[in-house]
């Protein structure tokens, strides 16, 4: 029986659809059956990010709306076998679908897949209760600037509000630098702020633009900050014990080949 | 279920030179055409139970659905569906054709992956041996030399 993850927010631009395609790239990587659903209808962008915009036939409002099997409907990914995408519609609007049906839907995906992430559009009206009816986690993601923790509060709220207890917070765009400098919001102000558990911390990085311009996701990137972020965030998911990565660039050289060869 | 993108000298039994011949074209005559003078973008749609031309571009997210013939006289990087009823003489035509997803009747076609060609002409998509071949249109060509 698998798990109905919704990665939602409130503000739009602060990276839930990235975050859905990485964590949902990633919890495949491992092995895991993963279906990424798009609830974005009018405005859809989750296949453009996972490269997989001209393999689209029937979307999820043909699925709802009995067009088509939901079988018919699933794109599988370019390169991992277990990731597929229900994408959403782009010529219809968010009153296509209700409730009810993305329970129905959640459910059905349930009995074949490990993982089901949705990807929640911006807004607390119709898309969103869309988005969340079937879910049974919640994942809300923000960024370190004041409107942006705003109205994570307010979605937490109005989570709560619908029985999705204990929500996990991303922070996403962080710029080390800027906050000790005290000009960014720190991890801990956030905290205190939204009083919920941390699920992981993403730095600012030029990588995920590249990587998601490219249609491909910085999950799968060895090298970067960001994809080491985003690798940690999914096995945190799964139920390992990761320790938050730490962000400070500020030590020397020296310091941290030492860390390196384990003298410290 | 990429294209075949047959090019000028592929298209041998015609006049040799590319072009289509008159008689090629000839089913296309339809009165039941509409025009559309705009640019449609993402998430705009067109369904038409005819011929549909575009004055515009049509932008990725967009779609054009007609049963007859998609002709556009701009750039088409949106999903076209030409003979969506089912007529595999359909045509899809375009100043620029980069679709992101292009079908006619029951076939559905996508460019190759990792491939952004610009072929710089305008071109012509249309079923041929039960595929969807991809050829140069040179518009005017015997049009302008006899009498329709």
């Amino acid at each position: 029986m698998g798990e109905v993850i919704v990665i939602t927010s409130g503000k739009g631009g602060v990276g839930k659809t990235t975050t859905t395609a990485n964590i949902g790239t990633g919890l495949a990587a491992m092995g895991y059956k993963v279906v990424l659903v798009d609830t974005d209808i009018g405005l859809r962008n989750l296949d453009v990010v996972l490269g997989l915009e001209n393999r689209i036939v029937y979307d999820l409002v043909d699925v709802t709306s009995g067009n088509c099997r939901l079988r018919q409907a699933l794109i599988k990914d370019k390169k991992l076998d277990g990731l597929h995408l229900l994408p959403a519609a782009q010529t219809k609007d968010k009153t296509a679908i209700n409730p009810e049906q993305m329970r129905q839907l959640c459910a059905d995906l349930k009995k074949e897949f490990d993982y089901i992430i949705i990807d929640c559009p911006a807004g607390i009206e119709q898309g969103f209760r869309n988005a969340i009816a079937g879910a049974e986690k919640a994942v809300v993601v923000t960024t370190p600037e004041v409107s942006a923790v705003r109205d994570a509060d307010r979605i937490i709220g109005l989570l709560e509000a619908a029985d999705l207890r204990e929500p996990k917070l991303i922070i996403n765009r962080i710029r080390p630098k800027m906050v000790r400098q005290g000009d960014m919001m720190s991890i801990d102000d956030i905290i205190d702020i939204l009083a919920v558990d941390l699920l992981g911390v993403i730095p600012e990085d030029e990588m995920i633009v590249i990587m998601t311009n490219r249609g491909e996701s910085v999950v799968l990137d060895q090298n970067s900050r960001s994809g080491q972020a985003y690798r940690n965030i999914v096995r945190r998911l799964t139920g390992e014990e990761v320790p938050v990565m730490n962000f400070d660039e500020n030590e020397g050289f020296f310091k941290k080949l030492k860390k390196m060869i384990g003298i410290k | 279920m990429a294209y075949q993108k047959g090019g000028i000298q592929k298209n041998t039994h015609s006049t040799g030179s590319g072009q289509g011949t008159l008689s090629d074209y000839e089913d296309m005559v339809d009165e039941n055409t509409i025009l559309v003078q705009r640019t449609l973008r993402s998430g705009q749609s067109i369904r038409y139970a005819g011929n549909i031309v575009i004055l515009g571009d049509v932008n990725p997210g967009a779609e054009v659905t007609a049963t007859g013939n998609v002709i556009v006289m701009g750039a088409l990087r949106g999903v076209v569906h030409a003979g969506a009823s089912g007529d595999e003489k359909a045509v899809v035509m375009a100043f620029r054709l980069q679709p992101t997803q292009l079908r006619i009747a029951n076939h559905i076609t996508r460019p190759p992956d990792n491939e952004n060609v610009d072929p710089g002409l305008p071109e012509l998509a249309r079923i041929r041996d039960g595929v969807v071949t991809i050829e140069a249109f040179y518009p005017g060509g015997e049009r302008q030399g006899k009498p329709v």
